[in-house]
């Protein structure tokens, strides 16, 4: 679904598919993206979803280790504000990760690459349309090299 | 004006009343001019005390220290242990005891306040002095004064003072018992004055730099062990506590997790500078030790200064303002910055 003719604008490579692991709660954005799923919504398959209790249990060490092995963009998402099943873990989650997006930017590494949303469970097209735009966004800076591992 | 012979008496009643168990604080050094730290738990080794512009070190690491001695030994302390403390050393014991590290009544804070007078950069004098090596450091107005084989030489604080202090918002340590010094700080530059000049640099310039300085450390760890802030018993970094039991296999033990190899390569340098980074995200209080220490001189105080200045003025957070202040990470408030997510 995903190697379509009108997304091989990258200069770099034809081929080339950013990798984008995505961090979904378990409440609202792992059920988004299914019904992304069931409502067969077309959107790119760049992302790997790894479900997670919630955003607020998202270390920032999740994102440093995707990072380092290999991703091209991490996607946190979470419920709304003020929909976390847990009360108050995405308000958790967005001052934490805030944080690790600063720094990240504040090395250098390009601001794209780091991405969050509130992703509800009624929010199919939603889900799908986050997925798109990062893709879209990532396509052009190429693949990420800062912060994975070196070859050995 | 601070007078040595305060602090001297101070500690020396303290350690005769037996109200402490031992004071931290600095004698002269057996390095040149620069002052080291010493414990003393006799009231006439007071005499021994000084206080100068090489009185760099943060001493609430050695409250974090003698803490896990004591746990070591299974031992439990009767009476507080006392430091002297700058101001910023009283903001990391403020943030020690935020975290319930250890109680009030374990410390007695003898606080100096430098008033604004700074501690030197050591890499700063050597470059201006080329070679000559001063015995001794004073303060003195806006100059400090250094005794040479070459006579007295004199030099303007903003040349050869530690960026941090240049930097400083806060000389006066508001967590004390006993206070030495006027409440008033001089900040010859402006707060984040250094990180303010390195951001003016565009995305890939900083990669560049960053990438540098990520490929020259040699991941000694001495900015782990210089922070008293960082007192994990295991850190994320070593993953060295896997039970190992006759069943465990070889399997096991190799895929537990590590999050971030020991050994120096530019990735897992930079995952293990993010993290220490992060960890210390409204807990640093720029004592600037990890930077005095580090041995191929990465700049970590941007780093720290960079999350530090995010809090203030993100999250109207500044650490070690406060013991009953709750954690920056623990707490949120519902204007916290929303933009960036979709």
């Amino acid at each position: 679904m995903s190697r379509q003719g009108d997304w091989n604008l990258n200069p770099m490579s034809e081929t080339y598919e950013p990798k984008i692991v995505a961090f979904l709660c378990k409440w609202c954005s792992s059920a988004g993206s299914d019904l992304a799923g069931v409502s067969r919504i077309q959107y790119p398959a760049n992302a790997t979803p790894i479900t997670v209790a919630c955003s607020g249990s998202v270390s920032p060490q999740y994102v440093l280790s995707a990072f380092k092995k290999g991703a091209d963009g991490v996607l946190v998402s979470g419920c709304h504000i003020g929909d976390c099943h847990y009360m108050e873990g995405n308000y958790h989650a967005r001052r934490k990760l805030y944080l690790v997006k600063e720094l990240l930017e504040f090395t250098g590494v390009e601001p794209e690459r780091f991405r969050m949303s509130w992703v509800s469970a009624a929010e199919g097209a939603k889900f799908a349309q986050v997925v798109r735009d990062f893709v879209d966004d990532l396509r052009p800076l190429g693949s990420q090299d800062k912060m994975r591992n070196e070859p050995t | 004006m601070i007078r040595i012979e305060d602090i001297r008496t101070q500690a020396r009643d303290i350690l005769e009343t037996g109200e402490v168990r031992a004071v931290i604080g600095w004698r002269r050094g057996s390095r040149g001019m620069a002052a080291e730290p010493v414990l003393i738990s006799q009231p006439e080794e007071a005499e021994s005390l000084v206080w100068d512009p090489t009185c760099f070190h943060n001493l609430s690491l050695n409250l974090v220290q003698e803490r896990k001695r004591l746990a070591r030994k299974g031992m439990a302390s009767n009476k507080p242990l006392a430091l002297v403390a700058k101001g910023c050393d009283a903001r990391s014991v403020t943030v020690l005891l935020q975290e319930n590290h250890f109680r009030r009544e374990d410390v007695y804070v003898l606080g100096v306040s430098c008033e604004g007078s700074g501690v030197l950069d050591e890499r700063k004098l050597a470059r201006v002095l080329d070679g000559l090596t001063p015995d001794s450091a004073a303060y003195d107005g806006d100059d400090y004064v250094f005794q040479t084989e070459e006579g007295e030489k004199r030099l303007p604080a903003r040349e050869v003072m530690a960026d941090r202090c240049l930097e400083c918002r806060s000389a006066y340590p508001r967590l004390n018992n006993a206070v030495f010094g006027e409440e008033k700080t001089r900040g010859l530059e402006a707060p984040f004055a250094a990180l303010s000049r390195f951001e003016q640099n565009r995305g890939a310039e900083r990669w560049d730099f960053w990438k540098r300085q990520f490929e020259r450390c040699i991941r000694c760890f001495a900015c782990r062990s210089v922070c008293p802030l960082c007192y994990c018993e295991e850190c994320v970094v070593d993953s060295i506590r896997l039970e190992v039991t006759p069943e465990t296999t070889a399997d096991e033990k190799a895929n537990r997790i590590r999050w971030i190899e020991r050994s120096a390569s530019r990735s897992d340098n930079f995952g293990y500078h993010m993290t220490r980074a992060l960890h210390l995200a409204g807990r640093c209080i720029d004592c600037a030790e990890c930077e005095r220490v580090c041995p191929v001189h990465i700049p970590l105080r941007l780093l720290n200064n960079k999350l530090e200045r995010e809090a203030r003025e993100k999250f109207g957070y500044e650490p070690g303002a406060s013991v009953d202040l709750p954690a920056l990470v623990s707490s949120f408030r519902d204007d916290d910055p929303n933009e960036f997510i979709r």
